[in-house]
């Protein structure tokens, strides 16, 4: 690991509940994250990827194991590493009595801006997240896209070298999701660092340089989302049957490759043979009188990386 | 560096503190329901038991023959511990709503975090003790120790207010919902009830008088009576300094604690 990496991690635990039966959140994630590159965190619900990322910010101590952020220990220098990273959490916690400005202006005493200094930059942010006319309403009455675009620039009253944005998009709309997600390109491209946590596969493909897979509280897979799409190699083909029919169906498609995981109702082979196989597979299914109500050709998915290393599909299960 | 300068001299526990207090000065404006109960309630209180207790002053060698003198007193001290436990509730809501994470992962001394807030209670409370002191006036209260009285009574009713912001924070950090609430108010009557607050120590008897007799509530208590029943004097103020400073460090160290607790659970 190179000492230079604004984010490692080394074996990183972190264990909740009783020392009898502690439920272990984490256990033992190990964690490069490159200086300049947006890397993604992909997850579902409890995986622990937001336990990961308030070890990392400082607001959770790991039971055991090692990390620095930007240069900083995370435990022995807490505050160098607060003092570098901008952070915009889960529920885009903001208090709904205060407005835009006064949010932005107090944030900005809290990591000691000079005085002078504080209203200029405050504005420029506002301006910065589209936000300068609702700078005097009270957040309660801002949409959760206005309020998550508020989080992003309180994360980056100090501006950070390192920012953390755990699940930003969660509960968005297309709309807004596409616009914080330029604002994440145009930071990333300005040189800050992004480690973004997502449930959602199309984000993580979208935005990240590399990602790493966490489940169960384990990293088990990680790199560039094209070569771990490569990995998988084989399309994925989705079909519905006849309900009855489907030990036949399964039994067919089985003698084309792998069978996959997927939601319930749907059968799915990755076809060895590639996208060609695909008459090959309708044939034998009418041979065996098996009706097809419904063919889907996936090419290889995050998804399919996540069904592939964990034996579940993450899309069914939001 | 462009507008973005920092200064070791700005990363100061008071700029914070000062910052964070007029948040919380703000929102009490905003939302003034959640300040209108700390303040008509010992309003209340101070008619209501003067009004229906007023015969204790018939009791043989009671220090004052107003009623009102010896409640008035009881209640903004009350009032005060309320103002105080209240910075408990506000805190939970911080934590429940996330906001508290905001606060944690900025640079500023975690000391500020608390002395923010422990401010805005203070100007609650000399913002209670006064309205409290001027309805009391208007209801037949008296001042018979003069300046030094009335300031002994902000100085018990303040230093009741840290100790009580320091339980109740303490109690938020490690609860950080909703049943923390229960408790900060339930060891708040005992202690308060359990003490002279309704009657002299002279005409209590067996265990009662052996707890209201310890219990430092009573020399709390004596010291804000010290305006209201005779003339200051320095026996019966020196208890009441006594337990608001030893009370304020145990509490406040119990807050600064569990702040720190909070990133290890």
């Amino acid at each position: 690991m190179s000492s230079r990496s604004p984010i490692v991690a080394s074996q990183l635990v972190r264990h909740f509940g009783s020392s009898d039966s502690p439920v272990r959140a984490v256990d033992g994630v190990d964690l490069e994250v490159r200086e300049g590159e947006i890397f993604g965190f992909l997850g579902p619900n409890g995986a622990g990827k937001s336990t990961t990322v308030r070890m990392l910010t400082t607001l959770l101590r790991p039971t055991s194991g090692t990390a620095t952020v930007a240069g900083f220990d995370i435990v022995r220098e807490a505050d160098k590493v607060r003092r570098n990273i901008g952070v915009a959490l889960q529920d885009a916690a903001i208090d709904p009595l205060m407005t835009g400005n006064e949010l932005l202006e107090l944030q900005a005493v809290l990591y000691g801006i000079a005085p002078s200094s504080v209203k200029p930059r405050a504005g420029e942010l506002l301006e910065r997240v589209g936000l300068t006319a609702a700078a005097d309403r009270r957040v309660g009455t801002y949409s959760g896209g206005m309020r998550r675009r508020l989080d992003l620039a309180l994360s980056l009253i100090h501006e950070p070298t390192v920012l953390f944005l755990d699940e930003p998009t969660t509960g968005l709309d297309p709309m807004s999701r596409v616009t914080l997600w330029e604002e994440v390109r145009r930071l990333n491209k300005e040189g800050t660092t992004v480690l973004l946590t997502t449930q959602y596969l199309e984000e993580a493909d979208q935005l990240a340089d590399r990602i790493a897979i966490i489940d169960g509280g384990k990293i088990v897979r990680e790199g560039a989302p094209r070569d771990l799409k490569a990995q998988v190699g084989a399309p994925t083909l989705l079909i519905t049957v006849d309900h009855g029919l489907e030990a036949t169906a399964s039994r067919v498609l089985a003698e084309f490759g792998d069978m996959r995981p997927t939601a319930e109702g749907t059968l799915g082979v990755g076809l060895a043979a590639g996208a060609r196989a695909v008459t090959d597979v309708v044939r034998r299914l009418d041979e065996e009188g098996v009706v097809v109500h419904r063919l889907e050709l996936n090419e290889p998915s995050l998804d399919d990386v996540f069904a592939e290393a964990t034996g579940h599909r993450l899309e069914g299960e939001k | 560096m462009n507008t973005t300068q920092f200064s070791n001299t700005h990363l100061s526990a008071m700029r914070s503190s000062r910052a964070l207090s007029a948040r919380g000065m703000r929102n009490m404006r905003r939302l003034p329901s959640t300040f209108i109960p700390t303040l008509a309630m010992p309003i209340f209180q101070a008619i209501a038991f003067s009004g229906t207790f007023f015969a204790i002053t018939k009791l043989p060698g009671f220090p004052t023959d107003r009623s009102i003198n010896w409640y008035l007193p009881l209640a903004v001290v009350m009032g005060s511990a309320f103002a105080g436990v209240g910075l408990g509730f506000t805190t939970i809501r911080d934590i429940e709503t996330g906001f508290f994470d905001r606060l944690r992962m900025s640079p500023t001394p975690r000391s500020a975090l608390i002395l923010g807030s422990l401010i805005m209670t203070w100007v609650r409370t000399v913002i209670v003790v006064t309205m409290v002191v001027i309805v009391g006036f208007g209801f037949g209260a008296r001042l018979t120790g003069g300046v030094v009285g009335i300031l002994c009574l902000y100085v018990a009713s303040i230093g009741l207010a840290t100790v009580s912001a320091g339980w109740g924070l303490g109690i938020a950090y490690r609860f950080r919902d909703m049943r923390g609430a229960a408790i900060m108010q339930l060891t708040l009557f005992l202690v308060m009830f359990l003490s002279s607050a309704q009657t002299p120590l002279y005409v209590m008897t067996g265990w009662l008088h052996a707890v209201a007799r310890v219990n430092p509530a009573t020399n709390v208590l004596r010291l804000s009576r010290q305006g209201f029943l005779g003339d200051v004097t320095w026996n019966g103020v020196w208890g009441g300094l006594l337990a608001l400073v030893g009370g304020s460090i145990l509490t406040l160290t119990f807050a600064y604690t569990g702040l720190r607790g909070l990133e290890r659970d």
